[in-house]
C-alpha cells in the first residue's frame, strides 16, 4: 500500500503507507478519510524538505510508534543522538530549521526532537556573541540592559 | 461572512480569526452534518493547515486579535476554542430541539443515532485540531485551568452539558420502560440500550485528569434508576408469583430470573453493574423470602427432592447466613433418620440383635445423607458438619445403646470379626475391602473408640488362639485402617499380637527339633504344640480353675517348661488351660474299625483321659483326680453326655451327687472327626459382662494417668481447667464424664500424687 505526498511546489511523493505514517497528522487522516488513490497534499512543506523528511522517515519505518504518554524527561539530554540521525541532521542551518518546522507541522515527534537537540548542541559552550555569529542574530540590547542580563544570570556562569 | 463561496476560495493564510473561522466552520461543519458525503484528503489537509497556521503565526501586536500579546512565543488559540465550544453549543441545541419530537423507543432510537454520529465527527474534529491540542490547550491545561480540554473532550463535555443533561430523564424512562417490556418477555433492540449506556460511561469525565474516564455519570444517571426499577419489578413479581405458585415453583422461577439478570449485564450493561444488580436481585428474590423458602425445607427432605434441594441450597447460598437454618434442620432431621432406623431393628429383632444389621442400618442413613450432601449441597463444608454431627449423635446414642453408649463400638467389632473369621459367609475380597472402609466410616463417629479397641482385640486374640482368621492380608488392612484413624498406639498391642504368633511358630519349630535330638521318637506320644503370648497385649485371663494335668501329658509339660526357661530365664509361663485343646483317638469302639477323633478342650481331655483306667466314675471321683471346680466340670461333662460319649448311670441329670458317668462303649457318630469342644452360652455373656467391667477399670487408669501427666507440666491448675485438659486429651479415646474426672481426682489427692494448694479454692498442685 502506497500513498502519494504532494508538496508545495506540486511534486509528488510516492511513500509506502507505513513510511508515511511516521506522520501522526497522515496516520490520523487515513484513519479518519478512508484509505484512497488522491494525492495528499501538504501545503506547508517544499519538496527539498519533504525529500530528507520520507529519507528520515524510511530509515526509522520500523521503529515502535511512541506512546503518546508525556515521559518527557526535564532535562532533556542532548548526546543521545543515534549516529544516523546525527549524519542525517549535518544540514546547512535553513535546512536544519526547516526540517523542525515540516516535523512540526506533520507531528513526528521523534524527528522534531532530534532537530531540537542538533540546535541545542550548536548553542552549547558558546558565548552570547558567537551564539549571535552562528545564528545571524542582531544585538538589540542596549549596554545597560545586558551588564543588567549579565548580573542576573551570575549564578549560571561556568567558572 | 461566512458565505458558500468560501470552500472554494482559497484558505486563509494567517492570524486573522475572523477569516480563520469563517472558513473553519464551514467544513467543520461538513464534518458534523454530512459525514457521509465524505471529506477528500484535500480538504482534510486544508482545514488542519489552516488552523496549523493559525496558531503559528504571530498576531500584529495591534491586530484585530483579543488575546493579550506576552513577550516572546505566543501560542495562539484561545479565540479558536472559544468558537469552537460556541459551535458545539449551537449545534447541540438544534438536536435537543429535534429530540423533543420523540419519546419512549424513538427517543432511544434518535438518541443513539446522534450520539454515534457526534462522536464519529468529533473525533474527525479532535484529530484536525491536534495543534491546537497539543500547544495552546497542553499549555492551558499544564497551567491549571480546568475548563479546557482537549477537542475531544470539549466535545463530550459540551455533549452532556447541551443534551444530556437536558434529555437525560426522558432517555432513561425510555430505558427502563425498554427493560421492563424485555423482562416481561417482548424481544427488544438490545442495541439501543447498549449505545446508550456506551454514551453514559463515556461521559464520565474526570475533572482532574481528562485522559481518564469516571464512572460517575453512568453510576448516577444509568445505575442508581435502573436498580431502583429492577427492585421495585422484582418485588411486585415475587410476592404476586408466590401467592399463586408453590414454593419450589418459586425457587425455579427465582433461579431462571438471576440467571437472566446475568445475561442483562453481558448483553448490554456495563460490566461494574454485575455487583449491585445481582446483590439486589438476591436480596429481593432470595433474602426477602427466606422465611417460606427455610419451611419449604423439611418437605424437600422429606420427600428426598434433590434437584429442588439443590435449587434452594444455591439460591440460599448466595445471601449471608442463609443455609444457617437449613443445615440445623438438616442435622436434626438426619438425627430422627438415624434414630428411626436403630428403632425400627430394635423393634424387629426380638432376640439378639445381628451386628450386621445393626451396623448396615447405621451405615444405610449415612450413605443417604451423605450422597444428599455432595450432590444437593455440593459438599459444602457446613453441611458435612452437620451430618457429622448428625452421625455422631445416633451412632452413640439410639435406642440399641440406650444403656450405654458403649453398645456401638461392641456392635461394630463382633462385625468386624464376622467378616475376618474364617466362615462360609466370608465375603469376596473386594466386597470386603469396601465393608471394612464403610466399618470405619462408621468407626468415625464412635465416641467409645477404647471399648471398641478391647472388644477388637479381644475378638481378634480369639480368631488367632483359635485360628479361624480368614485371611492375614485382611487383617493386616484392617489394623492399618485403625492405625491411620487413631495412631500407632491405638494399634501397637494388636500389632504384638502378630508378631508373638511369629515367635511362637519358629518356637514350635525349635522346641520339636530339640526333642528330637533328645529323645526317641517312641518317647513322645503326644504331638504338642504351643502359643506363647506376651501377657500385656493379649487380653486373656488366667484360668478360673485349678487343673490336674493327665499323666500322659504331663511329661511333655515339664520338657517345655524346662525348654523355655533355659531359653528365657527370668520369664513366667502361665498356662491358659481354658483356651487350649486336644484331638484324641478313641480304640475303645467296636462298631469303629478306625476309632472316632475327639476335639475336646483341655479339661474335657482330663475327664476322657480318666477312662482309660476305668470306665465308669462318680463326680466326686472325677473331680479328685482332675482337680476342676465342680462348675467347670459339670459344664464340661454336659457336652460330653449330650455328645453320648458318657452315659448317665444312677440319676437323671449331669451334677447330682448320685450319678455316675459311664463310657459309651457303643458310641456312634456319622463323622469320624466329633467335635465337643464346643463354647457354653453362659461364658459368653459373662465375657461381654466382663469385657464392659474392665473398660471401666481402664478408664480410670486412663483419667488418673492423664491427670498425672498434666499435672506434672503445669504444676498448679485450677480445677476446670484441669477438667477441660483431661477430656481433652482423652476424648480420641472416650467421653470422659466429669462425676469419673472428679473421683480420680480424689483417689490421686489420697495417694498425694496432687495436693490442694492451701488459701485457693479449687485449685490443685503437683506433688514430686
Amino acid at each position: 500500500m502506497t500513498v502519494i505526498l504532494v508538496s508545495s511546489d506540486n511534486q509528488d511523493f510516492k511513500v509506502d503507507k507505513e513510511v508515511a505514517e511516521r506522520s501522526i497528522l497522515i496516520k490520523n487522516m487515513l484513519e479518519d478519510v478512508g484509505e484512497s488513490d488522491s494525492p495528499i497534499p501538504l501545503p506547508n512543506v517544499t519538496s527539498a524538505v519533504l525529500t530528507k523528511v520520507i529519507e528520515y522517515c524510511e530509515h526509522h519505518r520500523n521503529d515502535p510508534v511512541q506512546v503518546p504518554e508525556e515521559t518527557d524527561d526535564p532535562r532533556k539530554r542532548s548526546n543521545d543522538i543515534e549516529e544516523w540521525d546525527m549524519k542525517f541532521m549535518q544540514v546547512d542551518q535553513e535546512m536544519l530549521f526547516e526540517i523542525i518546522l515540516a516535523a512540526n507541522y506533520l507531528d513526528i515527534k521523534p524527528l522534531l526532537d532530534v532537530g531540537c537537540k542538533t540546535v541545542a548542541n550548536i548553542i552549547k559552550g558558546k558565548t552570547p556573541e558567537e551564539i549571535r555569529k552562528a545564528f545571524n542574530i542582531v544585538n538589540d540590547f542596549t549596554p545597560e540592559e545586558e551588564a543588567q542580563i549579565k548580573k542576573e544570570n551570575e549564578w549560571a556562569e561556568d567558572r | 461572512m461566512a458565505s458558500k463561496n468560501l470552500a472554494s476560495q482559497p484558505p486563509p493564510h494567517g492570524s486573522d480569526i475572523n477569516a480563520t473561522w469563517g472558513f473553519l466552520e464551514q467544513g467543520i461543519d461538513q464534518i458534523m452534518n454530512r459525514l457521509e458525503d465524505g471529506l477528500t484528503y484535500k480538504r482534510y489537509m486544508e482545514i488542519y493547515t489552516v488552523i496549523y497556521n493559525y496558531c503559528t503565526t504571530k498576531a500584529a501586536p495591534d491586530g484585530m486579535s483579543a488575546s493579550i500579546q506576552t513577550r516572546g512565543a505566543t501560542l495562539g488559540g484561545s479565540d479558536l476554542y472559544s468558537h469552537l465550544i460556541r459551535y458545539f453549543q449551537k449545534h447541540l441545541e438544534e438536536t435537543r430541539k429535534d429530540s423533543e419530537k420523540f419519546m419512549d423507543v424513538s427517543l432511544l432510537e434518535f438518541y443513539t443515532k446522534q450520539w454515534v454520529k457526534f462522536t464519529g465527527a468529533s473525533t474527525y474534529v479532535h484529530h484536525l485540531f491536534t495543534y491546537l491540542n497539543r500547544h495552546w490547550v497542553k499549555r492551558e491545561i499544564d497551567e491549571g485551568r480546568k475548563t479546557v480540554h482537549d477537542v475531544g473532550t470539549l466535545a463530550l463535555v459540551s455533549w452532556k452539558d447541551s443534551l444530556f443533561s437536558h434529555v437525560e430523564r426522558n432517555v432513561m424512562a425510555a430505558v427502563l420502560q425498554l427493560i421492563e417490556r424485555q423482562r416481561n418477555g417482548e424481544g427488544v433492540e438490545t442495541s439501543l440500550l447498549r449505545n446508550v449506556v456506551e454514551s453514559f460511561v463515556s461521559l464520565g469525565l474526570d475533572e482532574n485528569d481528562s485522559k481518564k474516564t469516571t464512572l460517575e455519570v453512568y453510576r448516577q444517571y444509568f445505575e442508581k434508576p435502573f436498580i431502583a426499577a429492577t427492585e421495585v419489578y422484582y418485588k411486585m413479581e415475587s410476592e404476586k408469583f408466590l401467592s399463586e405458585n408453590s414454593v419450589t415453583e418459586y425457587m425455579k422461577k427465582a433461579e431462571v430470573r438471576l440467571a437472566e439478570e446475568e445475561s442483562r449485564v453481558q448483553m448490554y450493561l456495563h460490566a461494574s453493574t454485575h455487583k449491585p444488580l445481582i446483590q439486589n436481585c438476591e436480596t429481593v428474590l432470595v433474602k426477602g423470602h427466606t422465611e417460606i423458602i427455610w419451611e419449604e425445607f423439611q418437605n424437600l427432605l422429606n420427600q428426598d427432592k434433590q434437584e429442588d434441594l439443590y435449587r434452594m441450597f444455591s439460591l440460599l447460598l448466595r445471601i449471608p447466613n442463609g443455609l444457617d437454618p437449613l443445615r440445623a434442620r438438616f442435622e436434626a432431621h438426619v438425627r430422627k433418620a438415624g434414630l428411626s432406623a436403630i428403632e425400627k431393628i430394635a423393634d424387629e429383632s426380638t432376640e439378639t440383635l445381628e451386628p450386621k444389621v445393626y451396623v448396615d442400618a447405621l451405615l444405610e442413613v449415612h450413605k443417604k445423607y451423605n450422597d444428599l450432601v455432595q450432590t444437593a449441597f455440593r459438599g459444602e463444608a457446613g453441611f458435612v458438619a452437620s451430618l457429622d454431627k448428625a452421625c455422631r449423635e445416633f451412632v452413640n446414642r439410639n435406642k440399641i445403646c440406650k444403656s450405654s453408649t458403649s453398645k456401638s463400638p461392641e456392635q461394630l467389632a463382633r462385625y468386624c470379626d464376622s467378616l475376618l473369621r474364617k466362615s462360609s459367609k466370608n465375603p469376596e475380597e473386594n466386597d470386603l475391602e469396601e465393608i471394612l472402609n464403610s466399618i470405619m466410616t462408621v468407626f468415625k463417629y464412635v465416641e467409645d473408640k477404647d471399648v471398641f479397641q478391647k472388644f477388637y482385640s479381644k475378638m481378634l486374640a480369639k480368631r488367632l488362639v483359635n485360628d479361624t482368621s480368614a485371611s492375614e492380608d485382611a487383617e493386616a488392612g484392617m489394623i492399618s485402617r485403625l492405625k491411620e484413624a487413631c495412631g500407632f498406639e491405638y494399634t501397637s498391642k494388636l500389632q504384638r499380637m502378630f508378631t508373638d504368633m511369629g515367635l511362637s511358630k519358629e518356637l514350635n519349630d525349635a522346641f520339636r527339633d530339640k526333642m528330637a535330638q533328645n529323645h526317641d521318637a517312641a518317647d513322645s506320644t503326644v504331638d504338642f504344640s504351643i502359643l506363647v503370648l506376651g501377657t500385656a497385649s493379649w487380653p486373656l485371663q488366667a484360668p478360673t480353675t485349678s487343673f490336674n494335668l493327665p499323666d500322659d501329658v504331663v511329661k511333655t509339660y515339664e520338657r517345655f517348661q524346662a525348654f523355655y526357661q533355659a531359653k528365657h530365664s527370668g520369664r513366667k509361663l502361665n498356662w491358659l488351660f481354658q483356651l487350649s485343646k486336644a484331638d484324641l483317638k478313641t480304640n475303645y469302639i467296636k462298631s469303629s474299625k478306625t476309632g472316632y477323633s475327639f476335639q475336646t478342650s483341655t479339661y474335657q481331655m482330663g475327664i476322657l483321659l480318666q477312662y482309660n483306667t476305668g470306665v465308669s466314675y462318680s463326680l466326686e471321683e472325677l473331680q479328685t483326680q482332675t482337680n476342676l471346680n465342680p462348675d467347670i466340670l459339670s459344664g464340661a461333662l454336659g457336652i460330653l453326655v449330650k455328645a453320648k460319649v458318657l452315659l448317665l448311670g444312677n440319676g437323671e441329670n449331669v451334677g447330682d451327687a448320685l450319678t455316675r458317668y459311664d463310657l459309651n462303649m457303643d458310641f456312634k457318630s456319622k463323622k469320624i472327626r466329633v467335635n465337643l469342644n464346643l463354647p457354653l452360652k453362659s461364658e459368653q455373656k459373662v465375657e461381654t459382662e466382663e469385657t464392659h467391667k474392665t473398660i471401666e477399670e481402664d478408664r480410670k487408669l486412663l483419667m488418673q494417668a492423664a491427670i498425672v501427666r498434666i499435672m506434672k507440666t503445669r504444676k498448679v491448675m485450677k480445677h476446670v481447667a484441669l477438667m477441660n485438659e483431661v477430656i481433652t486429651q482423652l476424648q480420641t479415646r472416650f467421653k470422659p464424664r466429669v462425676p469419673d474426672i472428679k473421683k480420680c481426682i480424689d483417689v490421686l489427692l489420697e495417694k498425694e500424687y496432687i495436693e490442694r494448694v492451701e488459701g485457693q479454692k479449687d485449685m490443685f498442685s503437683y506433688v514430686a
